[in-house]
């Protein structure tokens, strides 16, 4: 999808942030860096919950009185629909904050442009195995906290399982079930292919997921911090695995937080 | 006026600190230049004294990510910014990006104070917004915290910040080193350095808050 120019408006990334992991923030920087590159907007910033800068400063740093923010997260949950409205006074999708319009958009995970990006993951990993012969699991945190936040990841499976591309399209979980660390046993084929719905390689996806996955035996280091990325295939409990980085690492995120942007204009703009 | 307009004239006004990156203007035919500040004495010398030249602002971000020694600098507001480097750059926009990059937000946050529009945040406001494992941070005491605040914060602890917030609206913080800072690291006259403000508590300090508030926990439950 393409988007008119908003030569007066600033785009707002906002992203969880770490203070423990520095390959946790990266991708965001990158997808400002690529929209910041297309001109589209005057001004792009990045900020966090959990790394500088917050989004209590970030609005010290628009110039724009206009300003368009995107949740760079998976999923719609706690931290989208409470903790950034709450730290950016947004209290519906235009709100006034001290003199700037701000228009609140949806999460880059639920946008139906994300089914496309997990499936190019999921053929880049694995080029040459046949797809019917292929389980294609697409793993996220998971939590009993808030129902929404493992919604996004269903329906993406539903949206790739309609496709009758792979054998099976299955959605698995750290922390509910169905638990990922059981990855061959809901796999019925000899292939199985994990894309992990996260926006970085952070503790989650890089270090925590391998370890369940039965890929490495204990944590490892940083994503940056390794020489050589893990080798493709894994031969493990009788399967061929193939495991790729986050979803949110795809550069072409860049053209989701455009598509929420655009989305955002159509649903709300047209009715002013 | 821009943020980036107004950047520029600091400059004009004798600005060429910010943290611990000297600001050079109209060498080698760049309009800016940016080096640790140790380092700036190399950055006149021919081919920039051998320091290894970054052209445009995309690097600052990897330059400002790890200290020399490895770690993780997990707010930039530590003293511990790599050297060895030069960014040369050709107009204040670019000056402005690789300065949003080294200290995020730093300059927006000097600009809004001057201009008298910078609201602060108390550490319990801050505390009492935390979720998850980081709720229990809310628990500390006033004396803990004070404490902590000696034991963490300021340039003997490698922050170079300026702490503006109290504890709550009444309670200023306790006199210290970390408390009197001015956000200006090295002996430069205010007038010449834009100083580094924490306008709320890094998530750093909120971190070390819990883990104080559960020692403090754990010690009444064994006294109680």
């Amino acid at each position: 999808m393409s988007i008119a120019a908003k030569p007066s408006s600033a785009l707002l990334i906002v992203g969880h942030g770490s203070t423990e992991n520095p390959d946790s923030s990266t991708p965001y920087f990158d997808h400002a860096d690529e929209i910041r590159s297309r001109g589209i907007f005057a001004e792009v910033y990045c900020c966090f919950w959990k790394e500088e800068p917050s989004m209590r400063e970030a609005w010290y740093q628009i110039d724009a009185d206009e300003v368009y923010v995107v949740p760079d997260f998976i999923s719609e949950g706690y931290f989208t629909q409470d903790v950034i409205p709450r730290e950016l006074q947004l209290t519906s999708p235009t709100t006034q904050v001290r003199g700037k319009t701000f228009h609140y958009c949806l999460p880059v995970g639920v946008h139906r442009s994300m089914t496309d990006l997990i499936v190019k993951r999921a053929r880049e990993v694995a080029p040459d195995v046949d797809p019917a012969q292929t389980t294609l699991i697409i793993t996220g945190h998971g939590t009993g906290l808030n129902q929404n936040s493992t919604k996004a990841i269903r329906d993406q499976v539903d949206l790739i399982a309609a496709t009758g591309t792979y054998a099976a399209v299955l959605d698995a979980y750290m922390e509910e079930q169905p638990f990922i660390a059981e990855w061959e046993q809901m796999s019925a084929t000899p292939h199985v292919i994990v894309v992990p719905f996260f926006i970085s390689d952070g503790l989650h996806s890089f270090q925590d997921i391998p370890v369940l996955l039965g890929i490495e035996s204990e944590v490892g280091a940083a994503a940056s911090q390794r020489e050589v990325f893990r080798q493709n295939p894994h031969h493990l409990r009788g399967k061929t695995l193939y495991y790729t980085s986050a979803i949110g690492t795809e550069r072409l995120l860049a053209d989701v937080i455009l598509d929420q942007v655009s989305d955002f204009d159509d649903l709300h703009k047209s009715l002013s | 006026m821009s943020t980036a307009s107004k950047l520029r004239d600091l400059i004009r006004s004798g600005i060429h600190r910010i943290g611990q990156i000297e600001l050079l203007t109209e060498i080698g035919g760049f309009a800016y230049v940016l080096c640790h500040s140790l380092d700036a004495e190399l950055v006149t010398e021919p081919a920039f004294g051998g320091l290894e030249v970054h052209e445009g602002p995309a690097n600052a971000r990897d330059l400002s990510t790890y200290a020399e020694d490895g770690t993780y600098r997990f707010t930039k507001g530590q003293t511990n910014l790599k050297r060895g480097w030069v960014m040369v750059l050709r107009n204040e926009e670019d000056l402005r990006l690789a300065l949003d990059q080294f200290y995020p937000a730093c300059l927006s946050l000097f600009l809004a104070q001057q201009a008298g529009t910078l609201e602060i945040e108390t550490l319990r406001d801050k505390l009492n917004r935390q979720t998850g494992m980081y709720r229990f941070a809310r628990s500390i005491s006033d004396a803990g915290a004070q404490k902590l605040i000696q034991e963490v914060c300021g340039p003997a602890h490698q922050c170079a910040k300026k702490i503006l917030w109290k504890i709550d609206p009444q309670t200023p913080l306790d006199d210290s080193e970390a408390s009197r800072f001015n956000g200006i690291p090295g002996d430069l006259p205010e007038s010449e350095a834009i100083p580094l403000i924490c306008r709320e508590a890094c998530n750093h300090f909120v971190a070390e808050c819990r883990k104080a508030a559960k020692a403090e926990f754990e010690a009444k439950a064994v006294a109680g």
